[in-house]
């Protein structure tokens, strides 16, 4: 891009200068940050930081904690069915609500408030709603059908599911939002064509309209990853980690590695480890992405 | 994925999108009554699944607390009371301060204005260079920036508290908000980035061509189309400055915490009974602000997300 | 618009950074409930009788974790508040990094060496040092039971474990449970930490809890432990899962459960509703041969500041804190008895009378031990993974010999 001559020189550097100081933030709050955390790893820190270099033992100890395996496959069971029911749940509600239906406006808005609040302030009622003694099992208990069981809360093996139901609960809207956005971006005179073709609903979706989604499909997996891999407030809210340690994710254990149980090398390395998955699943994208931008 | 990034809040075009906007005068499609009975009773079922915890913490916090410790966690309260807003609001004690939630709820927007109007302007501009102004090396600034929305908090609040008192901020509510804006950043110059980049040069151009120069571009040419992308990004800005309690807590304390530490001190007791009734209505007080943003903002969030579409 | 937006920055700029008035003292610590709120008023009124100003910073949530996580915040920043309110081995630990100020000056000059039990020494010194000044000091062990129900099924007061589980096994069947808790990892290590002294001894207790032996660790008495802690998971309902303490006590109050095993904390839930102890309920330690005293106490330490009126603020916060007559008030509201063992008991009541016997006895016989499950036996690191251990063994259904050998692994682990 090419300025007037006078002020070219000036045009050339004004955009470097004008986004430098927004690196330089970056550089130090996020790598430089990252780099004392994968330092603080490789030492024997335990309720301060000290910088003394113990090689890998800090790693070593992280996956010889049991504690640290259910976290990991935790975070595997709960991103995929967060993913998996957020966007199938998020996409019925958008192609519903792009029917023409009555009060979409009161329905959009049902579907997002869960959003707008914090996992502090809505960590209990889903407690309560969950709870076989108080929740859903005794109203349906209640109501007459009393063989109804629903008390994955209090089970360490069904546990990790509730939290994906209250994670769903608090996102799913946010997917609505952006799949209802891509479908009023699709021109509807391919449907009308589709349409005298004589192909049905359904497959027109199918076949059509869902393909379609793709880029809205595409940045709704970008930012409920980013949830999922944050998840913090709803695990501490809602079951605190338990029972036993059956709703641990990577994150809780950070925090209570460093701030309650006096490991923070342990907590660094686990940091470590957190960065590097993400990584290994951002960078090649990332790469890509901007390739193709620089070619084209 | 690559796209994804590209388009995330973004006019997205995708590929065969036309310039006809959706009209509503004709239904698309004519269907049996027995699909539209189909498609309200899911949509109706929905609402009030998602509707569910809001209404036991409504009607929690209009129980009085003996009726809840007497067993009535979920239902109708049987003795309908406002006092707990009314203490939540302004008596309930945080420490030995029982000045209720009202002081903290101010402290919340001395951070979140600023906090928003900052991070949401540093990224307006910043998309601006990264795909007007390219550069050689943007793409880098740019994927290192993105990475950025993806560290776990937890793990750097020692390093930024030391940078914090290094800068002389530590403790402060400039120093939080300082804090909230460099994490934003990431997030900002993402949406402002992908909404630019399917804007045409050519606007640009021409405008260089008459005169114009860096900045009078963004504020005369730049800025008046970005307003969805604005809508958009000062809505999750907001959503999660509001909510964060990580950084409030570890940044600041006292009588300039942010009102989600102050909340956590209502709900988070463990050696005491509990009052929940209080904690729902403060957990609903807390609440307002971003569910008013919601239901306010909420039509033109799904506009902001639309706008590039429609106008291509 | 954007006027407003200056003015407000401006605002925000303007605001004092870290204000501190003449002779403030901020005093950061966990207490957010009720109780220990109206228990802490005391200690600010004190100070302010003395004429300082008090600046209160809480913090609750997570067992203390929260405040943990915000002091170093503070404390690696290098601007630390006046006074923190300590658990445990917290005190100490700031103390090895020498960011504690030392108070011999006040403790020889109050004499609280010998007002106070020496069993509470390492956890309030420092190479002989005094880092903190104790306020109180709550006891774990106890059972609080419902005395109608216990009458009516004709049930003694239980004096040993398998009495106690009898006596369960009975209420049940009476369609009472037996015993009422939450699933929460801290809720069953105090039932652990009870049947560790209880079942094999205070010495047991030391040795593993506190030792970290790894020969009594791994030993037949430790899997004796889980199996009894097994049989106490046949007391509870099945609906335990995310009960807080106050409500599984209000269970006890009502009538719905007939005990529970917690600290004297929860002795104000049954006082607020106006019952009286040994009329409308009983309070007793954890049924064993030897009884054992699991304390806890809460102490404040002051951090080094170069402010001087800050200094003399720290001064007068120490000096009250170890004030007999407002440990006595604070103690009187807080549940808990005085950490000193001069206050006069006559004002107290049953409970905290058989408490302050107890601990006496304790004392004399080597019953004193440090309550694991509120960090005052073994390093948070240890302490830890005991929770972990007894929380997934309690809600799960791994053997105890498994349970275990996790202990075993897991304390080598964090070495």
């Amino acid at each position: 891009m090419n300025a007037s001559r006078q002020s070219s020189r000036l045009a050339a550097w004004l955009p470097r200068l004008v986004v430098a100081p927004s690196l330089l933030i970056v550089l130090v709050t996020v790598y430089l940050f990252i780099a004392w955390t994968g330092v603080i790893s490789v030492t024997s820190s335990k309720f301060v930081p000290v910088y003394d270099f113990v090689g890998l033992e800090q790693f070593a100890r992280l996956w010889a904690t049991p504690r640290w395996h259910i976290a990991v496959e935790n975070l595997f069971i709960f991103s995929t069915l967060f993913l998996a029911i957020s966007i199938g749940l998020g996409l019925l509600m958008a192609i519903l609500l792009d029917q023409h239906v009555r009060a979409e406006g009161f329905l959009r808005a049902v579907y997002l408030y869960p959003m707008a609040l914090s996992f502090i302030v809505t960590g209990t009622a889903w407690k309560w709603v969950l709870n076989p003694g108080l929740g859903i099992q005794k109203v349906v208990n209640d109501l007459g059908w009393a063989t109804f069981r629903f008390d994955w809360i209090a089970d360490p093996q069904m546990a990790i599911y509730t939290v994906v139901i209250a994670g769903v609960w608090q996102s799913s809207g946010f997917a609505m939002a952006i799949f209802l956005a891509g479908l009023r971006g699709i021109d509807n005179s391919v449907i009308k064509a589709a349409q005298i073709e004589g192909a049905s609903l359904p497959l027109i979706y199918r076949q059509i309209i869902i393909p379609m989604l793709r880029p809205a499909m595409l940045s709704v997996v970008v930012l409920l990853s980013y949830i999922a891999i944050k998840s913090f407030d709803l695990v501490l809210a809602l079951t605190n980690g338990g029972p036993g340690a059956a709703t641990e994710l990577p994150s809780t254990f950070m925090f209570s590695a460093t701030f309650r149980r006096n490991q923070m090398g342990v907590g660094a390395a686990s940091a470590v480890m957190m960065l590097m998955t993400v990584a290994a699943i951002i960078v090649p994208y990332l790469y890509s992405e901007l390739r193709e931008r620089n070619n084209g | 994925m690559a796209e994804a990034i590209s388009t995330l809040p973004s006019p997205s075009p995708a590929p065969g999108s036309g310039r006809v906007t959706k009209t509503d005068e004709t239904p698309r499609y004519n269907r049996a009554w027995i699909g539209r009975l189909f498609i309200y009773a899911t949509l109706i079922a929905m609402a009030a699944a998602y509707l569910m915890p809001l209404w036991v913490m409504v009607t929690t916090s209009l129980k009085p607390l003996e009726e809840i410790y007497g067993g009535s966690f979920i239902g109708f309260p049987q003795n309908f009371t406002l006092d707990a807003w009314r203490v939540a609001w302004s008596q309930a004690c945080i420490g030995t301060e029982c000045t209720g939630l009202k002081p903290y709820f101010v402290n919340s927007l001395l951070i979140v204005i600023p906090a928003v109007v900052l991070s949401t302007g540093i990224g307006a501009i910043n998309g601006y260079i990264l795909t007007k102004w390219r550069f050689p090396g943007a793409n880098l600034v740019f994927g290192l920036l993105l990475f950025g929305c993806f560290l776990p908090y937890q793990a750097i609040l020692i390093p930024m508290a030391r940078t914090l008192s290094l800068i002389g901020l530590a403790g402060s509510i400039p120093g939080l908000i300082l804090v909230h804006v460099s994490y934003g950043i990431c997030f900002t110059t993402l949406f402002f980035r992908n909404y630019f980049v399917t804007l045409p040069d050519d606007l640009t151009k021409a405008a260089l061509v008459d005169g114009a120069g860096f900045f009078r571009i963004f504020w005369s040419i730049i800025l008046p189309t970005s307003i969805p992308i604005i809508v958009v990004s000062c809505i999750w800005q907001f959503t999660q400055i509001w909510n964060d309690f990580l950084f409030g807590v570890s940044f600041t304390s006292g009588a300039h915490s942010p009102i989600t530490v102050a909340l956590n001190n209502i709900v988070n007791v463990t050696t005491g009974r509990k009052q929940y009734n209080i904690d729902m209505a403060a957990a609903m007080i807390a609440g307002i602000p971003t569910l008013l943003v919601y239901i306010v903002a909420g039509r033109y969030f799904v506009r902001g997300l639309t706008a590039g579409a429609v106008k291509g | 618009m954007s006027k407003i937006f200056a003015g407000l920055v401006a605002a925000v700029m303007l605001m004092p950074v870290g204000a501190r008035a003449q002779g403030a003292i901020e005093v950061m610590h966990h207490w957010v409930a009720e109780s220990e709120i109206e228990a802490l008023s005391v200690i600010r009124k004190g100070v302010e009788a003395k004429g300082f100003q008090w600046k209160d910073s809480a913090v609750g949530g997570m067992s203390g974790a929260n405040v943990q996580q915000a002091l170093r915040a503070r404390l690696t920043a290098g601007d630390p508040p006046g006074a923190m309110q300590f658990l445990g081995w917290e005190g100490v630990q700031w103390a090895e990094q020498n960011v504690v100020r030392d108070l011999n000056d006040q403790a020889k000059a109050g004499g609280w060496r010998n007002a106070l039990p020496p069993q509470l020494l390492p956890f309030l010194t420092a190479q002989e040092t005094f880092i903190a000044a104790p306020i109180n000091m709550h006891r774990q062990n106890w059972v609080w039971a419902n005395k109608k129900i216990f009458d009516d099924a004709g049930i003694p007061i239980p004096k040993s474990w398998p009495e106690l589980i009898q006596a369960g096994r009975k209420l049940k069947e009476r369609g009472v449970i037996p015993l009422a808790m939450g699933d929460e990892s801290w809720q069953v290590e105090v039932i652990f930490d009870a049947l560790l002294a209880d079942l094999n001894g205070p010495e047991f207790y030391r040795k593993t809890a506190i030792d970290l032996d790894p020969k009594a660790l791994g030993s037949r008495e430790m899997v004796k432990v889980f199996d009894m802690l097994r049989e106490v998971r046949g007391l509870v309902d099945a609906n335990f899962v995310g009960r807080d303490w106050a409500v599984a006590t209000g269970m006890v109050i009502n009538g719905q459960a007939a005990m529970q095993v917690m600290g004297d904390w929860a002795k104000g839930e049954f006082l607020a509703k106006g019952l009286k102890p040994n009329k409308d309920f009983y309070c007793f330690p954890t049924p064993a041969p030897v009884t054992s005293f699991q304390y806890l106490i809460d102490s404040f330490g002051m951090f080094k500041v170069k402010d001087p009126a800050v200094q003399k603020a720290q001064i007068a916060l120490a000096e009250t804190v170890m004030d007999p007559a407002i440990q006595k008030r604070f103690n009187l509201i807080k549940g808990s008895i005085p950490a000193r063992t001069d206050v006069p008991v006559d004002e107290f009541d049953d409970c905290a009378k058989l408490a302050f016997k107890d601990r006496a006895e304790a004392i004399a016989k080597g019953g004193m031990i440090g309550a694991m499950t509120h960090g005052f036996a073994s390093r948070p690191e240890f302490a830890a993974v005991f929770g972990d251990v007894a929380g997934q063994f309690f809600v799960g259904t791994m053997s105890s010999d498994e349970a275990v050998k996790m202990l075993v692994q897991g304390i080598e682990n964090a070495r």
